[in-house]
């Protein structure tokens, strides 16, 4: 029993160790790859002359984009589009959690109500939302509570509430939160009825089940993909000109482009600032699978 | 610990479980044909019977696992999942449902641990979480039971580094953690490996040694003659057979007892 206990630790041998205790390791000769290297040369000289030209190549006008590239408007436009990406998730996160519950209930008017809002937002193009938000205020002028035939309780111009940096998160938002609903959904089936009932069994309440056991589980099956939607949110932020809202990255960058007559500079400085947003964007993903994987990945650093 | 929120210990006199008349149907299926049973307080209720017998279906009808479609479950003389008034039977709501399985602890087949914490936060997870415990005090607690359980170096491994054996018995604590007044095993042993079935069983020897009440779903029946003292042989959704495990076992008066021990002894 001892012996087994203490064995997982005691058998893993350094790289270099010929024998772990009395035990002669086995020499073992790794299998040569020549093909690799050659497949290696022939890319980098492959991306190198690429590069090369790329980099000398005049249509490109390098000098524009280092002119324009930390340009303020254009610092302006990715501080918007950051903004715009992580407000439009963290209003579909919430909704889509809250959607999951209630397509999980037994309550069928909660049930019905959260189908209906996937339904719709999931069935009508997201540009066609947003050029609904942005008309908002045309088409509701007022908000205001009140009293059916009788007098007004409260009420505000819609133009203060629904502007169109407001517009723009809730149209983006409200799209997306039909489509993480049902990554939610694929997550939260993955989970074992098991868990359920052991909770249940603690004597834990159906609140305190989804946020500790049921959630942390799903979160393991709901990051990956949730990652990818936030990319793809980041670049559907472009489509806030629908509102129109005009100081994300993508409207400043064509402003100026079309102000030099030279859109492929420009097109480069935008691509550039997505492609750096979308590597941060990654590495927290990496971060937060790592915390999701817990009591899971273990295995595999075990087996490796 | 606050008055209020500590269940009455129910007497010596009063059953800790007592079934009445209970069906089950799963849609035309009749699972449960009208069982009556009572489980004393300190009693080992151990069930035995061939495989959709219904004594797993039984067992999680005490802690409302399942939904009974006709007759009363008592646990700790109280009503389960229901209030009766005028006959019918109004549903409690779901945190006083949440509070009666408090008093019942439950370990099951697939030992049901939960993957993303380690084996000590497992046994923490329902004082802190249910009882409000606090963390350091539930920590002390589950550190206990895990030595109980012959497991106390192992408390920091998630559940898939140990081994199946381990995981029942980290079950076993998580269980004992909400100092339950009954235990409820479905099968404990069924998903093991047969050099890990014993390192379980003597836990729950241990266990009803020291005077806890529990009912037991099993195809151990060697164990069920060691530890039980109370045996039901179930058939097609009834109870056949009932009574003192040596004489269920050696001098079964049923011939489908008999015809289902021949097969298993």
């Amino acid at each position: 029993m001892d012996i087994e206990k203490a064995a997982p630790d005691r058998l893993v041998p350094t790289r270099q160790a010929d024998r772990v205790g009395a035990v002669k390791l086995n020499e073992v000769v790794p299998r040569r790859h020549p093909g690799r290297w050659v497949a290696t040369l022939l890319l980098l000289w492959l991306a190198i002359s690429f590069a090369q030209n790329v980099a000398t190549n005049e249509n490109f006008h390098w000098d524009i984009f280092a002119q324009y590239v930390f340009a303020p408007q254009v610092i302006r436009g990715v501080g918007w589009t950051i903004l715009l990406t992580v407000a439009a998730m963290a209003v579909a996160i919430s909704i889509a959690l809250l959607l999951v519950v209630m397509r999980g209930s037994d309550n069928p008017i909660l049930r019905t109500c959260a189908w209906f809002w996937i339904w719709f937002f999931r069935g009508t193009p997201v540009y066609t939302q947003l050029l609904f938000w942005g008309l908002f205020a045309v088409l509701f002028p007022r908000i205001s509570l009140s009293l059916p035939f009788g007098g007004e309780i409260v009420g505000l111009d819609t133009k203060m509430l629904v502007t169109p940096a407001v517009a723009a998160i809730v149209g983006l938002g409200f799209n997306e939160s039909a489509y993480l609903a049902e990554i939610f959904r694929a997550g939260f089936n993955a989970i074992d009825r098991g868990q359920l009932e052991a909770a249940q069994a603690l004597g834990m309440r159906q609140g305190r089940i989804w946020r500790r056991i049921l959630l942390p589980q799903a979160m393991r099956v709901i990051v990956p993909p949730t990652g990818n939607e936030t990319i793809g949110m980041l670049k559907m932020t472009s489509l806030v000109l629908a509102v129109p809202f005009t100081l994300d990255l993508m409207f400043a960058t064509n402003a100026i482009a079309n102000r030099l007559y030279l859109p492929v500079p420009l097109l480069l400085v935008a691509g550039f600032w997505y492609l750096s947003i979308t590597s941060l964007l990654m590495v927290g993903q990496y971060y937060l699978e790592r915390h999701f994987g817990k009591g899971v990945d273990t295995i595999r650093a075990r087996t490796e | 610990m606050n008055a209020i929120m500590t269940p009455p210990r129910s007497t010596d006199a009063q059953p800790c479980v007592h079934l009445q008349g209970i069906h089950k149907f799963y849609g035309a299926v009749h699972a449960l044909r009208g069982v009556d049973l009572t489980i004393k307080r300190g009693e080992v209720c151990v069930a035995i019977g061939p495989s959709g017998s219904g004594k797993s279906t039984l067992l999680r009808c005490i802690n409302q696992l399942e939904q009974i479609s006709a007759g009363r479950v008592f646990v700790l003389g109280e009503l389960a999942g229901y209030t009766e008034i005028d006959g019918r039977m109004h549903v409690l709501a779901p945190r006083r449902v949440a509070e009666q399985r408090r008093r019942t602890g439950m370990v099951f087949q697939r030992f049901n641990l939960f993957p993303h914490m380690t084996a000590i936060e497992n046994v923490m997870e329902g004082p802190v979480q249910v009882k409000n415990m606090p963390r350091a005090e539930a920590r002390e607690n589950a550190q206990a039971l895990l030595k109980r359980v012959g497991l106390a170096e192992l408390a920091g491994r998630y559940p898939s580094q140990l081994s199946g054996g381990q995981q029942q018995r980290v079950a076993i604590a998580r269980a004992l953690a909400m100092e339950p007044e009954v235990m409820l095993f479905d099968e404990p042993t069924s998903a093991l490996d047969p050099e890990l079935v014993g390192e379980v069983l003597d836990v729950i020897k241990d266990l009803a040694k020291s005077g806890m009440t529990m009912m037991l779903v099993t195809h151990e029946i060697g164990f069920a003659r060691e530890v039980a003292n109370h045996l039901v042989f179930m058939d097609q959704g009834a109870v056949v057979e009932e009574g003192d495990p040596r004489d269920v076992l050696n001098r079964p008066s049923n011939p489908r007892t008999r015809a289902f021990l021949s097969k298993v002894l």
